[in-house]
């Protein structure tokens, strides 16, 4: 029996409820949520005052049992195949009252008597993907998702020619191409099979996606070799692990190590801006995880790039820029907020390119013991043990479309779940301290295929999908395969540790299943056996191989899974030539330009979205994200003192400009690979202590976008060689171009750059607020003068151009006379968007300090000197800062709060107030 | 004998690490405490010094923050609650939203933020009220301690009905993160034992910011 309870406010709406109700011009709006139960049985009626009891246990808070939705209401839910998060809390509930209940359901009920509403709910808080909108009252025969076994469909190709080969390969959602079906085919061939299964297309379809076997970049020439090969070069002893795990492992101190990571969700956030960045961090979380023998994440990071707020969206029945923004900001709050996990950085970019296809980003560090820093081997006979979410019908071809770009479904959007991750979390922590794992990995892009592909390589592997806890009542094997549902792990589990394993994680609250064991056989096979129990399986011999096997989705060796990737030859790319001029300003010119800079979204505090997520969680947050005793200014790096009772520190910087890589991606690699390391030494890391953290998001189908991403790895390799600062972990997503209603959109070619540094004391680190009056402000560093690519460049329509190349000898001489003079700064700002100019505006807004000006230019204030900073040095101080660090007086610091030159305060009220709200004003 | 504290550990916690930390900073014995363990009675709620339900997200929040908590600490663990409730209790952040739901403090509501969404502040400040004699504030009366805010529903709200708390804390002037009534960031019961704030002292950078409260409960139980 399925009852409803709706969950009011009494009194006064509230404040999210009447903001919203305000930006939508609505005075009457009225939301709530209603909660549809499912029952075992019907309660008695006290049962159901008790269970209303518990959802309406706050103040000025009414609950009403039964009431249907009356005419004009609208109310928004989850499709039924979709399980709801908070069904297993309602189950909980109901369970201590003493109350059977099965399963739950939340929707959200939206009243005015405007008849715009339901318009305003249909075009902003309706996902037409995952929801269902309802204008009169839903009736639900039951709230458990349906569905249903499918046998497996068989296809023989030996016979198929080239064009039913094609089809096939294409058909159902699937991105085979040809050569990859004729491999296909030669497996069937090999195996002397009568037909291959569609689950076994469906593996090789993930496995061969440009997501799980990079393709793309194994088809122009070993990219992720060549960054692996510099690495290895440079041979920095701190590399404990690199390109081979979840994550790379970088040595700290006294045997820990830290896990850095980060990975993009680009195509899911596209559709649901929500889901989307909501299982990008989740995953990216995972990963860390799923690093060594688990690592504990310690910190998150994250940076999206939307298109300008005020455009549409170029394809239509797609989120604009606008709404992605918003929902971004929900997803990252919700799942790092409810995670646990500190925000490190966090950064929004508006740039036309990504207007089609967000750039989505997430990032994280953990802590492991070294001696837990190497992945793990499974064993013959070790379990396969499936732990947390369940796994139901999404997320599908979530890897495979992601790597086809334009053409992804609506079930390739996961759901996120992030109390799952947090019940598993700790509990990882205890199995890995209690010797209980071989192995383990996340579950992430496609899905269980993927991870017991991969896990059970070093010996062969075999699973019962039947085993596969679902949220529905059934599914196809393949779907259970390639299901991307969110919050899992799988586990290598010795059977001699399997009884404790459980003990732990049923304290946890986590839930586990053995579906399957690790076996000598060199091979993958997949089955579904209903009859094949779990407790059969526990109690059979490690090397039993199940009587049983039901039906067979594949059994193949794993050399035969190996595909070849057709090499593609390229030349170099196009450079572009000529750096315009910086026009001369009088200083009332340059304060309105100022004003313009500093309320421009890469300069402008983005406090509305960073005050929304946790960054002090844990208690080990040393330094950053922000910093000011006036304004809440955000820092250039963030650290961190993970080890309990140790002042070492972990250093965190990014390096990214979406403009610079429009202009020249190979020079901006160079520039930003330099400005993140200069970012570190600037705070105090040894350039020895560095390791970096690469992700690619490139076109691919733009003009010359091979020869650019050719060249950009090219070009990062000889850096990493050049510095001996390895990049330890990366991804690349090659699917940045979208064929829109405007046309195609294609991304620049870019990459991410996460820099990861270590101090043996947080001491030593070099902060950026002013210390005092009478103290001289100098800018130091190397020039990188083109206004090309910088905020005021795009202001003053400077646009076109070359960037400044940087020679690397500079650079060299630059960092070490940084590092042996850091004793005479009081305090240090990296450079970055906006220049000198904004690096002194957000100087002054912190500290409430001002700064006299000897003099200055449109260049001197607005050229961004990447490779360069403003540190405040004592006047007795100035004459002993090194020659190699150029350095350049700007000015005194004065009392006030004012940037002043010749008399004119550059920085008016009108800046500030952009500075402060011109973020919040395009998004909220 | 050091001083045993209880802290709560439920499905969603996420603030146990920094907090068990800062009892054993001050010299007691913290020890985590799972609700399975809890609900199976293989551990119990009520065989310490000290409880303390810790912060975080207890059962994703799931209707309502602290909602599903609340409700095992009346029903299944009501008892054992009870017992806590007559020695030292201290429930921060997603804990005090328990420890409200819980009943520790009278008809008391911690609703959404005034801003509509989660806040976090680094540096939020913080009066001790001078007239509270709660043994978890001794000798801080008056002083104003800096550390974090991080929290979506802690919006503080009496109810019209009768007080059946004492002012702890208040925001500084022009600094209430949340819009609090009267700027409370945290509540005692009118017995003093049972302690409930918003924020986070367990984070603070200053140590002895950090530990000032922890300090005061394994104190008064010595």
């Amino acid at each position: 029996m399925i009852h409803k309870f709706s969950v009011r406010s009494a009194g006064i709406a509230e404040p999210d409820i009447r903001e919203l109700g305000r930006s939508w011009e609505l005075d009457d709006l009225e939301v709530w949520r209603d909660y549809y139960v499912e029952f075992e049985g019907e309660p008695a009626p006290a049962a159901l005052d008790e269970v209303a009891g518990v959802l309406g246990d706050q103040l000025d808070v009414v609950v009403s049992v039964d009431q249907p939705l009356e005419p004009g209401d609208v109310q928004v839910a989850y499709k039924r195949g979709v399980v709801d998060n908070e069904s297993d809390s309602i189950v909980t509930v109901c369970g201590l009252l003493g109350v059977r209940a099965r399963a739950g359901k939340v929707a959200t009920t939206y009243r005015s008597a405007s008849p715009r509403l339901r318009d305003l709910v249909a075009s902003t808080r309706f996902n037409a993907t995952i929801e269902e909108l309802h204008d009169s009252e839903p009736h639900y025969d039951t709230l458990l998702p349906q569905g249903h076994y499918e046998p497996t469909v068989h296809f023989d190709l030996r016979g198929l020619d080239d064009a039913a080969l094609a089809e096939l390969g294409l058909a159902g959602g699937r991105n085979l191409s040809l050569a990859q079906m004729k491999h296909v085919r030669h497996i069937q061939e090999s195996l002397g099979d009568e037909y291959v299964t569609e689950v076994l297309l469906e593996a090789l379809d993930a496995r061969w996606s440009d997501h799980c076997a990079h393709t793309t970049w194994k088809s122009l020439g070993g990219l992720l070799g060549k960054l692996i090969d510099a690495a290895k070069d440079v041979a920095n002893p701190n590399v404990l692990s690199m390109f081979h795990d979840n994550a790379g492992v970088w040595d700290f101190y006294d045997g820990h190590a830290i896990a850095i990571k980060a990975e993009t969700h680009n195509g899911p956030s596209a559709i649901s801006g929500y889901f989307g960045q909501l299982t990008k961090l989740g995953g990216v979380l995972r990963d860390i995880l799923g690093t060594g023998l688990s690592a504990d994440p310690i910190g998150s990071f994250e940076y999206t790039a939307v298109g300008e707020p005020e455009a549409p969206a170029p394809i239509k029945g797609r989120p604009d820029a606008r709404r992605l923004a918003g929902e971004t900001i929900r997803a990252i709050k919700e799942y790092g907020n409810t995670f646990g996990v500190p925000m490190m950085s966090s950064r929004m970019t508006f740039h036309p390119a990504y207007r089609a296809k967000p750039f989505a980003l997430g990032g994280s560090i953990g802590l492991l013991p070294v001696s837990a820093a190497q992945r793990g081997t499974p064993r013959p006979g070790d379990f396969v043990v499936l732990i947390g979410g369940l796994t139901g019908n999404e997320g599908i071809h979530g890897a495979s479309a992601s790597s086809a770009g334009a053409t992804m479904d609506t079930t390739a959007v996961q759901i996120g779940a992030p109390l799952e991750q947090v019940k598993f979390r700790k509990a990882l922590i205890e199995l890995r301290e209690e010797g209980c794992l071989s192995a383990l990995t996340d579950v992430g892009g496609a899905g269980l295929n993927s991870a017991v592909g991969e896990i059970g390589e070093a010996c062969g592997v075999w699973i019962n999908t039947a085993l596969v806890p679902l949220k529905t009542a059934a599914l196809p094997m393949w779907r259970i395969l390639l299901s991307e549902s969110q919050e899992r792990m799988l586990l290598a589990v010795p059977p001699e540790h399997q009884e404790r394993a459980k003990k732990i994680l049923d304290r946890h609250m986590v839930r586990s299943t053995v579906i399957g064991r690790f076996a000598d056989t060199g091979r993958y096979h997949v089955f579904h056996a209903p009859d094949l129990t779990e407790d059969a399986l526990i109690a059979a011999a490690p090397d039993a191989v199940p009587a049983h096997q039901g039906e067979t989705g594949f059994d193949v060796p794993y050399e035969l899974l190996d595909i070849e990737v057709e090499r593609q030859e390229v030349g170099p790319p196009p450079r572009p030539s000529g750096v315009p001029a910086w026009p001369s300003l009088a200083p009332a010119e340059l304060a309105g330009l100022l004003e313009q800079v500093v309320s421009d979204a890469e300069v402008a505090s983005q406090h509305y979205a960073d005050s929304q997520y946790d960054s002090t969680v844990q208690g080990h947050t040393w330094y950053g994200p922000h910093y000011g005793t006036e304004q809440s200014v955000r820092t250039a790096y963030w650290a961190g003192t993970p080890v309990a009772g140790s002042p070492a520190a972990a250093v965190l910087n990014t390096a990214f400009n979406p403009w610079l890589f429009e202009a020249d991606p190979v020079a901006a690699t160079r520039q930003m690979f330099c400005a993140a390391i200069a970012g570190q030494v600037l705070a105090g890391v040894a350039v020895r202590d560095i390791c970096m953290c690469d992700n690619f998001y490139t076109p691919h189908l733009s003009e010359n976008w091979r020869e650019w991403l050719v060249g950009m790895v090219d070009e990062l390799a000889g850096l990493v060689r050049h510095f001996g600062v390895p990049l330890i972990s990366g991804k690349d997503s090659s699917a940045g171009s979208v064929h829109t209603d405007e046309g195609l959109v294609s991304v620049p070619p870019a990459v991410f750059l996460s820099a990861l540094g270590k101090v043996p004391h947080r001491d030593g680190l070099l902060r950026e607020q002013w210390t005092a009056q009478d103290n001289v402000l100098v800018h130091i560093g190397l020039s990188t003068a083109s206004p090309v690519g910088t905020v005021a460049g795009r202001k003053l329509g400077l646009t076109s151009g070359a960037l400044d190349d940087l020679d690397l000898s500079d650079v060299d001489s630059y960092l070490a006379a940084l590092a042996s003079s850091r004793n005479l700064l009081r305090s240090g700002a990296r450079i970055g968007a906006g220049g000198v100019a904004a690096a002194l505006a957000q100087g002054v807004l912190a500290s409430g300090i001002g700064v006299r000006l000897e003099s200055a230019t449109t260049e001197s204030l607005f050229a961004e000197h990447r490779v360069g900073a403003v540190v405040e040095v004592a006047q007795a101080d100035v004459d002993r800062l090194p020659a190699e660090l150029n350095p350049v007086v700007l000015g005194a610091l004065v009392p006030g709060a004012g940037i002043l030159l010749d008399g004119t305060d550059l920085f008016t009220p009108a800046a500030r107030d952009g500075w402060l709200n011109s973020f919040t004003a395009r998004i909220a | 004998m050091k001083p045993t504290v209880n802290v709560l550990y439920l499905p969603g916690t996420n603030c146990q690490e920094e907090t068990v930390a800062a009892f054993a900073a001050v010299g007691a014995t913290p020890r985590l405490r799972f609700a399975a363990d809890l609900l199976a009675g293989a551990e119990r709620l009520d065989d310490a010094d000290i409880l303390c339900i810790p912060g975080g997200f207890s059962f994703g929040d799931h209707l309502g923050a602290g909602a599903v908590a609340g409700a095992l600490l009346r029903s299944h663990l009501a008892d054992q609650f009870e017992t806590c409730r007559t020695r030292p209790l201290i429930g921060i952040c997603n804990g005090f939203q328990i420890a409200v739901r819980g009943g520790c403090f009278g008809k008391v509501g911690l609703k959404v933020n005034s801003s509509g969404t989660f806040r976090n502040e680094e540096n939020q400040r913080h009066v001790v009220d001078e007239e509270n004699d709660s043994p978890w504030l001794t000798g801080l009366g008056g002083q104003t301690l800096v550390f974090p805010c991080a929290h979506g529903e802690g919006r503080f709200h009496p109810d019209s009905t009768g007080a059946e708390y004492r002012v702890a804390l208040r925001y500084e002037k022009e600094s209430n993160p949340d819009g609090s009534f009267d700027n409370i960031a945290g509540i005692t019961s009118l017995d003093g034992l049972s302690f409930g704030l918003m924020d986070h002292p367990e984070r603070a950078v200053d140590r002895e910011v950090r530990l000032a409260f922890f300090e005061n409960g394994v104190r008064a139980v010595r």
